[in-house]
């Protein structure tokens, strides 16, 4: 077993990790981060190739229990409703996100005080906006600033993508209908930079960037932490956080590939392994769970679409995917509509002529064979986009990850197993807003519409397994992701999150991630052991 | 793992019934789409290999898409490699690509950014004023 020593272990090469080891870095702290996956080069994507489509069933399928790689753990989700998806690598899910980049909005902080449900979360809007613009910098995020939907009009530091035939249709639709839109705001950027390359709208951001334009950590991040001699081992599978006779976190046990173990000591340990793979390493650890709430509140937000068809070429293969347009007309709480919070929705092209989603359904058109195949290509193909729809999920304690007995990864730990059940209150909004979603496919001059309630493949957001509060009796760690528990512990990934909002998590995942690494270091004087 | 002029003659009667063209898109036996067409997917994505030879040890030979129908009932899952393989052999063939007016996940210029009628189109959005809530 090697053995090595430095100031921080991180676990998780992804967006929340890759934001701990620069600052951290950037501080002059030793950091050790422990990937379980391994660096994706560009041109491995399928993107620009004709297998596209293909290969996007099983090789880059965003749920680890399709792909079957060997880094990946499998996930028990038979009592799950969603499945949860991820990847494993330097740079995490987002080498494969769409790359929808939202702030949550100023009430999504304040749930229990607008709306008597879950909790506020410890800190407001105004507390995270300069850190969400602190990470929107380093992401390239395109967008067109002054979104009334922000009090700040949520800029973004490189102008927009285009909106292309299927945005503007879709703006027509929504104007008619006197609703909120707006260009969509993507961690795409629209001008090289930063060693980015520009967006060629490809549209494949769901299955990898095959051009090296969107931001993903692997470019954003992981360079620049290399270079400030971050050590970064990848193929690297932490199958223990250990602890001292003191109860403080002195490191990790990881496995390589080979199935040899190894130890990484650090005066920190930092969790940042998403919000399943988290709890399920602090559930191997038998750590932090005093309050037995670690895997419970899981959130992964059901997500609805409507698909509509259109009596015109639309060009709708092409990208980014990435969201073309946002909405936030029905975000907010109102009552009457019989259920609380809300939910964002994304206008999407609808990709090839199996559709954007193939690899989701299983991989072949729904339209049948035979003459219908060809008269639904002729009919869709071309002329079909997407209004997505991110509905908040409320935490609730029954939903969660747990240990499996049976199931174990390829290095024989236990794999995460799911119990998650849709709440009534989003079932009710779902149904609300696909009807909705209707009504502004059919303001925009849809010939047809097709609604999916619930789209199984749609765990892509993971959180709340390990709450973040100020009491240590009802919460994880404290307001900067530091274990109560455990004082040199910290989580700062989704895990933490209090609720979930109805908006893709990653920019405030980020940006939480940026504040609590900013707190530890002001405060790594209190994390010495003889503290 | 190769198919035997058997199995590929079941193919090729599988995919004319099933893809048997119209105005404008090609059938699978104009494009030989049990041979290399099938045979370029089958590179790519070896594992449908082996269920895709199951399901057609044993098919008899199709008449009618009923006769497909029965056929995916008795397996869905090996049927399910048999669409896989015919529906991506179809689709990344360049003639249906053609046909159907799909150059691909193609490369385009991002920097047009918005134009002025977009602009202009966000001129309600504006006007309705702020909609988030303190
Ligand atoms: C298909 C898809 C599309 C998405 N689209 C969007 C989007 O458009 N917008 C958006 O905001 N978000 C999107 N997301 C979500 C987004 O990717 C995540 O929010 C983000 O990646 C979370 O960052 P993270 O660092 O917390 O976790 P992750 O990115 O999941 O990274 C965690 C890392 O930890 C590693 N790890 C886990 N356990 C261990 C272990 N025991 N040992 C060693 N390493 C371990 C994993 O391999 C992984 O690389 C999408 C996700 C998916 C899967
Ligand atoms: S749309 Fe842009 S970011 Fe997305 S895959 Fe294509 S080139 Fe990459």
């Amino acid at each position: 077993m090697s053995d090595t020593s430095s100031d921080v272990v991180i676990v998780g090469a992804g967006p929340s990790g890759a934001v701990a080891a620069l600052e951290l870095a950037r501080a002059g702290m030793a950091v050790t981060v422990l990937e379980q996956g391994g660096w994706v080069a560009a041109d491995e994507f399928d993107g620009a190739r004709p297998e596209w489509e293909l290969t996007q069933l099983r090789k880059w399928h965003p749920n680890p229990n399709v792909r079957g790689r060997a880094e990946d753990y499998p996930i028990d989700a038979a009592q799950s409703d969603v499945n949860p998806l991820m990847f494993a690598g330097v740079g995490g899910a987002a080498l494969i996100y769409g790359a929808h980049w939202v702030r949550f909005m100023p009430s999504d902080f304040r749930v229990r005080t607008l709306d008597g449900v879950a909790d506020d979360w410890p800190f407001t809007y105004d507390d995270l906006a300069p850190f969400y613009e602190y990470v929107e910098e380093a992401m390239a995020v395109s967008g067109l600033s002054g979104n009334p939907a922000y009090p700040d009009g949520a800029p973004c530091p490189l102008p927009p993508l285009p909106m292309g035939r299927v945005g503007r249709k879709a703006a027509k639709g929504m104007n008619a209908l006197g609703w909120h839109w707006w260009p969509g705001s993507n961690a795409i950027p629209s001008r090289a930079y930063r060693g980015l390359q520009p967006c060629v709208l490809r549209g494949t951001c769901g299955t990898g960037c095959s051009d090296g334009a969107k931001a993903t950590p692997d470019r954003t991040h992981w360079p620049e932490a290399l270079k400030l001699g971050v050590r970064l081992i990848t193929g690297a599978r932490v199958a223990e956080v250990e602890t001292d006779a003191k109860g403080r976190a002195c490191g990790a046990v990881w496995i390589d590939r080979h199935g040899a173990r190894h130890r990484a000591r650090g005066d920190v340990v930092i969790l940042c392994a998403n919000g399943i793979g988290t709890p399920r390493l602090l559930l191997m650890s038998d750590l932090a769970n005093r309050t037995g709430l670690v895997g419970r509140r899981l959130m992964m937000h059901p997500y609805a679409g409507v698909m509509g068809t259109f009596d015109e070429e639309l060009e709708s293969w092409v990208g980014p995917a990435g969201q073309i347009l946002v909405s936030m007309q029905f975000y907010e709480t109102d009552t009457s509509r019989g259920f609380v919070r809300g939910a964002k929705w994304n206008c999407m092209p609808a990709g090839g002529p199996q559709s954007f989603r193939a690899g989701y359904t299983g991989g072949t058109l729904t339209e049948g064979w035979g003459a219908a195949l060809h008269d639904g290509v002729a009919r869709k193909f071309g002329r079909s986009f997407e209004w997505g729809i991110i509905g908040e999920d409320l935490p609730d304690p029954e939903n969660r990850i747990v240990l499996s007995d049976s199931l174990t990864d390829g290095d024989g730990l236990p794999a995460p197993e799911i119990r998650y059940r849709m709440s009534d209150n989003t079932h009710r909004m779902l149904a609300f807003h696909t009807a909705r979603a209707v009504e502004a496919m059919e303001a925009a001059g849809a010939i047809s519409t097709e609604v999916t309630p619930l789209i199984r493949d749609c765990g892509w957001h993971l959180m709340g397994t390990a709450v973040m509060g100020e009491d240590p009796e009802t919460s994880v760690t404290d307001q900067f992701g530091r274990v109560h528990d455990v004082p040199n512990l910290y989580v700062f990934d989704g895990s933490i999150f209090p609720t979930s909002s109805g908006m893709n998590p990653t920019a405030t995942i980020m940006a939480v991630a940026a504040r609590a690494v900013l707190n530890l270091i002001e405060t790594r004087h209190t994390l010495a052991p003889s503290q | 793992m190769s198919l035997s002029d058997e199995d590929r003659r079941k193919l090729d009667r599988l995919a004319q019934v099933m893809l048997p063209g119209s105005v404008g898109m090609s059938g699978a036996s104009e494009l030989q789409l049990a041979h290399a067409p099938v045979d370029r997917v089958l590179r790519i994505e070896p594992a449908l290999a082996p269920k895709l030879a199951h399901f057609l040890t044993r098919a008899g030979f199709v008449g009618s898409l009923g006769d497909v129908e029965a056929l995916a009932q008795e397996d869905p899952e090996e049927f399910k490699a048999l669409e896989v393989v015919l529906a991506n052999a179809y689709f990344m063939h360049d003639t249906v690509r053609g046909e159907i007016g799909y150059p691909g996940q193609e490369a385009r210029d991002s920097s047009v950014g918005l134009d002025d009628r977009d602009l202009a189109l966000l001129e309600p959005v504006r006007a309705r004023g702020a909609i988030w809530r303190e």
